[in-house]
């Protein structure tokens, strides 16, 4: 299939022919199709419109707040929803508890309101209003209890309406809310100026990166020895992507989908470097990570190549810990049963296989207590969204 | 009338837990059936979502008790369910024991109705008696 893939990442740009991927470092000064077209401009004018598909990361996600009745279903089915469509979710919150909280002083980019099933009633009181007061959000969503949606509509400016998220026999119903996010998401990325330009080269939607990698799932083994069970992380400039079967998450939990993703959106290298320091500040074990690979504190002020190979390293570390059952904060998998990490996205092209097996040895030895070693694959080539960037025909 | 019920803890008696609900369902209850290793916690958030008025747990050979020693703690963390009827049955007890001793045990830890061995008839006819008499049926 003769087709131009291009991924806009927040430091990089990935053009992809049949015959090559070409990787730029983008130049911040100038608009991106500017930028392209000064890099690529020959390769561009090979293709139609209708031939060029593009995915972008470059604006990191939308963060979420979720208000939800209970641990065991509304939250949890929420949370699976919001994680599966690309979304970083930054508090999560039981409505009962609600004054329990702090108020995130973040600008929030939605707010999911989800509880009760539909013959349910009598939920949500004036404190949710209060609460809701307090927060700064941009979009507000309700997908639970259909009695108590008219009350909601009436109290809470611009509140969108979807079908409840926990039907009748306390199963989730995720597609109303994962299109909506998944929407969402596409209009944040839209929404850039830059993105928009885009058009002009393209015919084709503009996908977010995580939504194309994981379509490439199910098909990775066509270009990679990956064993299963496997997980995908890919560490960008500006967000850190995990990508993982089901298989090795315990929450029961029964969705069309075999893949899930989660978006940290302030764990990059480049353009978030500040939150991943603070995040690492913040993790017990990293000082003595930082002792293990023989560098002080200091490093994180430093600009250098070495500086940046600590701060992957740091990443790698403190997003397996986000996923281990150490921190409860986040879906928690099961990672004693992992064969392969595959490892795509900047990382790649800073720290050698050695390096990045050094440190998820530390975290299996320091976090799990184990000696347990999957199996590391590395995309150098920034192989893996070419497959699910190319449309339908490209992964059937 | 709403019901919450499951097997509680890693009992895996699935045959028993189906014939609750078939029973409930015939004698009119909506029945929300949480099925086998279920957790505290899993039975209590049922009851909110659904907005049930009785939770009843099953249990075979005293596996509920190691469970139902925090149900009083675990329950005055949620708001609200202070009406709720909590029922339990099955087996409870590991070995053998008499209904003497272990319906007050189970009613100290927050059950309202307790039924140690005996047949699932006589225990709903006690349940909807109780609704009864509390002006909920």
């Amino acid at each position: 299939m003769n087709r131009l893939l291009i991924d806009v990442g927040s430091t990089y740009f990935k053009v992809s022919t049949p015959e090559c991927i070409e990787q730029h470092f983008r130049d911040f000064n100038k608009d991106i199709l500017d930028d392209l077209k000064y890099k690529c401009q020959k390769t561009i004018e090979c293709y139609k419109k209708n031939d060029v598909y593009i995915c972008s990361s470059a604006n990191g996600g939308l963060s979420t707040l979720i208000i939800g009745l209970t641990n065991s279903f509304s939250l949890k089915y929420a949370k699976n929803i919001a994680f599966n469509s690309g979304i970083n979710i930054i508090e999560s919150v039981m409505y009962q508890n609600l004054l329990d909280y702090s108020i995130p002083s973040d600008l929030i980019d939605v707010v999911i309101i989800v509880g009760g099933i539909n013959s349910n009633r009598d939920i949500f009181k004036d404190d949710l209003y209060e609460y809701l007061e307090k927060l700064n959000y941009s979009n507000i969503v309700f997908v639970g209890c259909e009695n108590e949606a008219q009350k909601l509509e009436k109290n809470i400016q611009n509140l969108v309406i979807l079908p409840n998220i926990i039907d009748e026999k306390l199963h989730i119903i995720e597609e109303n809310l994962k299109v909506y996010l998944t929407n969402l998401y596409q209009q944040d990325i839209e929404g850039k100026e830059d993105i928009k330009n885009l058009y002009e080269i393209t015919a084709n939607q503009i996908y977010s990166t995580p939504y194309i990698v994981n379509k490439t799932l199910p098909f990775i083994h066509t270009k990679f020895g990956v064993v299963d069970p496997f997980i995908l992380i890919d560490i960008g400039g500006a967000t850190t992507d995990i990508h993982y079967s089901k298989d090795l998450v315990d929450d029961n939990i029964v969705t069309e989908n075999e893949y899930d993703r989660l978006v940290f959106k302030k764990l990059g290298v480049y353009k978030s470097k500040e939150s991943l320091i603070f995040a690492a500040q913040s993790n017990e074990f990293v000082y003595e990570l930082l002792a293990h690979l023989k560098v002080t504190e200091n490093i994180f002020s430093d600009e250098s190549q070495k500086g940046t190979k600590v701060l992957m390293q740091l990443a790698i570390f403190l997003v397996l810990t986000k996923m281990s059952y150490y921190k409860q904060s986040y879906i928690n998998l099961k990672l004693l049963s992992i064969n392969s990490i595959v490892f795509t996205g900047g990382i790649t092209k800073v720290l050698s296989a050695n390096e990045i097996e050094d440190i998820i040895s530390f975290f299996y030895k320091k976090i799990l207590n184990s000696q347990h070693n999957p199996m590391t694959v590395l995309d150098g080539n920034y192989d893996i969204w070419t497959i699910g960037a190319g449309g339908e025909e490209n992964v059937n | 009338m709403k019901v919450v019920t499951g097997v509680v803890g890693n009992d895996i008696h699935v045959v028993a837990n189906r014939l609750i609900e078939l029973s409930l369902n015939a004698r009119g209850f909506e029945v929300f059936n949480l099925g086998v290793n279920t957790y505290l916690e899993e039975f209590f958030d049922a009851v909110v979502e659904t907005g049930a008025e009785v939770l009843l747990i099953s249990s075979l050979n005293g596996e509920a008790e190691g469970w139902s020693r925090e149900i009083k703690l675990l329950k005055s963390s949620y708001k609200g369910l202070d009406n709720l009827v909590m029922m339990i049955g099955g087996n409870l007890v590991v070995g053998s024991a008499d209904a003497e001793e272990i319906v007050p045990k189970y009613k100290n830890y927050g059950f309202d109705l307790v039924f140690h061995q005996v047949d699932l008839n006589t225990g709903l006819d006690t349940l909807e008696e109780y609704l009864k008499q509390r002006g909920m049926r």
